[in-house]
């Protein structure tokens, strides 16, 4: 029996390496130098320095602007994502909505697009009418995802609450605006951080949009990686430091809401549909 | 028929979603249709003048372009392995965890932190930290076991089991997460009638645990295949599609055909193929869920 | 508040091609209690709620106090219910939830104040104001409900089997407590239960429901004694009514062979000379003591007297006393 548990322990030490390896490998990097980098064998014992951190946030390279750009993509994407997604949610999880069905299945539908079908025709239809590169452009792209997402997340969240809630509101006269407000909000609260951690998320990690209808005004931390990397060398370090203080924020979040998340994850899962 | 009741429930309901609809069916229906006219067309953003409509040219086109073909292999293939494995991987895990009964959470965030990750900067890393030749850490660990050096992304057939490597890693902790849950609740009674009943661990896992999982691996599964077939930003900075079209998915062809070779119209043809096989798919896997 | 009267004609209610009402026509006088009996499934609850104004109705006319509300919001109608989950808001303290429906109508502070420890007072639950629901026992959270409903002083007070999550001595309990509640605000009460011993020992008048009709409304002591239909005289009473076909070994000399028999345990006597059975068991509940007998192929029951005590198995001999004695028609099951 010791022998097994010894195994079981083994194999689970081994899980969280490989998974929290590349991330430790990227943070060590980026405290190398870039002819530490390049070494081989690779070194694990080197001098540490700030450097790349420094070149990465001042600097010709600095990545601030697109920290900010990111913010502000990812922030707006969020606000307005659950302004729409918090009463439509409640409608088609709770009200009796005309083609109820349908539109559930219309929301679920969306979340299964490929991006690359969308970015075409959105790169084409932006640069109509202007609104590539600027932020009401690439938020409103964002919001195709986020919205459906939302929405469905939070539908698995709502139906949590029982059925009476409403009801009782009803015969204590709060009507129906002041039932959502009072009576069913408060008990969502949980449901809409965890779906406010994720939009956040999956917003401010998007690629596609971000480089296909971004360009120089609004360009994410995610396309701003790509800086390091030119025909003629990769600056490795650098790269590695503007990849940790670029997801820095997102696994913040994550390990601060880690039990919301694997909560959203599982009840989003069950119910079906959700993206991440 | 006391309408009042019914209607007043029911113009609160549209009140209330009607706004995300609307903004849901301008933002997909109408650039989804604008993307199947557009594959009817030729623009070769190089150079405009030489478009005009071309029915289904494109898509004619589409049936004798190998790399097209290359490219729904490539496809199918990379869907199916990492689909495959994350499924295998994440139950084994979570079986293999319930057993240990410390440190389940500092598995947990372990597992948080490939999901919260943006693909591209999975991507970035594996391919500059890990796969990298002369000081990627897995080329140490291949020399230092006496099994060689290897072009992980740079030679065909390694590359595409490098990405779909990537993707695996990436995407494991969510059926891992899932599936540990779904485990966490399934109810203890059932397994303590099993072994009144004389079953072993394996009959227990055959006949008990995978029937009640059933639905909870379907749903993974179906979810998993979405992301698969949109994945974009790992390879993308992995590999970039290459080397060649090695690692050229549907995804990427289309990408590469409109914003790198500017040949929007082909793109758009290429693009809606993959629509419709993603579609297709879950088409399929949700009736194969609601036939249960 | 004036206690209200309710009046319900002809009311249908349809879920598609499922019927769950057939037609209800239903009586409240102010102050009563009244309480809606039945098995699951007869249509009680949905009639409740079609009161409260949570289910629209197919035909027909609900009146408060004369006033037409079938069409009218549930938070117009001057109607408190208690739910069976209670439906408390558990994001609120015990005293938010009571002086919920005051603030809602924008009462004075003060008035609310005052009028949630009047109501937590009569409930009995004024040193848990600052608690969460979460944080009670199923009982205070029946009593919060309870509180929350009275605050209001409603003119028609709606329970949806509001006893059926208590252990049962809490149940006893709570049941004197409601009547002597009712009584004490002089409101109009209209109860749901299945369970038959509420109803009888709360109501002021009952209404039996069946599949979706009602089949009977009276005083607990009419329906008791003289139950409309075989279906409501086998519904009363613990133990039941034995109910015996009119053709059975022994009985036939009673009223033909189409008919239905009622006879209470207590009405089974043994005897020395009479109809043959068996006992199969002999209960002891308490102060009382029962016999399952079995006559040919039937099983009846009886209620044994001081003193007696069959063995299991010993033959006796049972004799039906003539006066207690309740006929139904076979084919229609209504009282002949």
């Amino acid at each position: 029996m010791k022998a097994r548990n010894l195994v079981l322990l083994a194999i689970a030490v081994l899980m969280m390496l490989v998974w929290t390896f590349p991330v430790l490998w990227g943070l060590v990097t980026s405290l190398k130098t870039e002819k530490d980098v390049l070494a081989y064998p690779p070194s694990v014992i080197f001098e540490p320095t700030l450097r790349n951190y420094a070149d990465v946030f001042r600097g010709s390279q600095s990545i601030v602007p697109n920290l900010i750009s990111s913010v502000i993509v990812s922030g707006l994407t969020t606000l307005l994502t659950m302004i729409l997604a918090i009463p439509a949610a409640y409608a088609l999880s709770r009200l009796d909505l005309p083609f109820r069905k349908g539109a559930g299945f219309y929301v679920l539908a969306t979340q299964m697009l490929p991006p690359v079908g969308l970015v075409i025709p959105y790169f084409l239809i932006l640069r109509r009418i202007g609104w590539t590169d600027t932020y009401q452009g690439l938020v409103l792209v964002y919001l195709t995802f986020a919205l459906p997402f939302a929405i469905w997340l939070l539908v698995s969240y709502f139906e949590e609450i029982p059925r009476e809630m409403e009801e009782a509101a009803l015969l204590d006269r709060a009507g129906r605006w002041r039932a959502l407000w009072h009576v069913i909000l408060p008990q969502a609260k949980g449901g809409i951080a965890v779906t406010v951690i994720f939009v956040f998320l999956n917003s401010w990690n998007e690629f596609l949009f971000a480089v296909v209808l971004g360009g120089n005004n609004v360009r994410p931390v995610t396309v701003a990686m790509f800086n390091f990397i030119s025909l003629e060398q990769t600056q490795w370090a650098r790269l590695a430091a503007a990849a940790m203080a670029g997801m820095a924020p997102v696994i913040i979040l994550g390990l601060m809401a880690q039990k919301h998340i694997v909560k959203g994850l599982t009840v989003g899962a069950v119910k079906g549909g959700g993206r991440r | 028929m006391s309408c009042a009741i019914r209607g007043g429930e029911r113009r609160f309901a549209l009140a209330l979603f009607l706004p995300a609809l609307l903004l849901l069916v301008i933002t997909t229906a109408l650039p989804l249709i604008y993307l199947v006219w557009t594959s009817f067309l030729r623009i070769d953003l190089s150079m405009p003048w030489l478009g005009g409509f071309a029915g289904l040219d494109n898509y004619q086109k589409l049936g004798n372009d190998p790399r097209f073909w290359n490219s729904l292999g490539l496809t199918l293939i990379y869907t199916g392995t990492t689909v495959v494995l994350q499924v295998v991987l994440g139950l084994s895990l979570a079986l293999l965890v319930m057993q240990v009964k410390r440190g389940q959470a500092m598995l947990r965030i372990a597992a948080i932190l490939p999901i919260v990750l943006a693909p591209v900067v999975a991507g970035l890393f594996w391919r500059s930290l890990v796969l990298a030749p002369d000081f990627g850490i897995l080329d140490f660990i291949t020399r230092w076991l006496g099994l060689g050096s290897y072009n992980w992304l740079g030679e065909p057939r390694l590359a595409l089991a490098s990405v779909i490597a990537i993707h695996t890693w990436q995407w494991t902790p969510f059926a891992f997460l899932v599936l540990l849950a779904s485990l966490a609740a399934l109810p203890p009674d059932i397994y303590e009638a099993a072994r009144l009943d004389r079953a072993n661990a394996w009959q227990r896992f055959w006949h008990i645990t995978l029937p009640m999982l059933r639905p909870a691996i379907v749903i993974v599964v179906i979810l998993r295949m979405v992301t698969a077939l949109s994945a974009f930003a790992a390879i993308f900075a992995a590999t970039g599609g290459g080397p060649g079209s090695a690692t050229e998915i549907l995804n990427l062809y289309a990408y590469r055909l409109s914003f790198t070779e500017l040949s929007v119209g082909y793109g758009a043809a290429v693009a809606t193929v993959l629509l419709a096989v993603t579609l297709a798919v879950a088409f399929l896997l949700f009736s194969f869920r609601r036939k249960k | 508040m004036t206690a209200a009267s309710v009046q319900m004609s002809g009311i249908v209610k349809k879920h598609g091609a499922v019927t769950a009402l057939a037609g209800i026509d239903l009586e409240v006088r102010p102050g009563e209690f009244f309480s809606l009996l039945g098995p699951s499934g007869s249509g009680k609850t949905t009639t409740l709620r079609i009161l409260a104004g949570l289910e629209s109705v197919t035909e027909g006319r609900v009146l408060l106090s004369g006033k037409d509300v079938t069409n009218a919001e549930p938070g117009e109608r001057d109607v408190a219910m208690v739910f069976q989950s209670y439906a408390l808001y558990p994001h609120m303290t015990v005293s938010e939830n009571i002086s919920f429906p005051l603030r809602m109508i924008h009462e004075k502070k003060e008035e609310i104040e005052n009028a949630v420890r009047d109501a937590a007072a009569r409930v009995r639950i004024g040193h848990l104001l600052d608690r969460k629901p979460g944080q009670l026992s199923g009982g205070q959270q029946q009593r919060v409900a309870l509180a929350r409903a009275i605050v209001r002083k409603p003119a028609l007070f709606l329970l949806d089997e509001p006893l059926s999550n208590l252990d049962a001595k809490l149940r006893l309990e709570t049941r004197v407590e409601l009547k002597r509640l009712q009584r004490a605000l002089n409101v109009t009460a209209v109860y749901v239960t299945h369970d038959q011993e509420e109803a009888l020992s709360l109501s002021d008048r009952l209404a039996v429901f069946m599949d979706g009709r009602i089949v009977q409304v009276g005083t607990p002591e009419e329906v008791f004694s003289k139950p409309a239909t075989v279906d409501v005289a086998g519904f009363l009473g613990n133990p039941p009514m034995n109910l015996i076909p009119g053709g059975t070994e022994g009985f036939q000399s009673l009223k033909g062979p189409d008919v239905i028999l009622g006879i209470r345990p207590s009405a089974v006597r043994i005897v020395d000379e009479g109809v043959h059975a068996t006992v199969t068991m002999v209960e002891a509940l308490g102060e009382e003591i029962y016999a399952d007998l079995m006559v040919g192929e039937l099983l009846v029951r009886a209620r044994l007297r001081e003193g007696e005590r069959p063995a299991e198995k010993a033959q006796v001999r049972i004799h039906l006393d003539p006066t207690a004695l309740h006929v139904f028609d076979k084919a229609t099951g209504k009282r002949l």
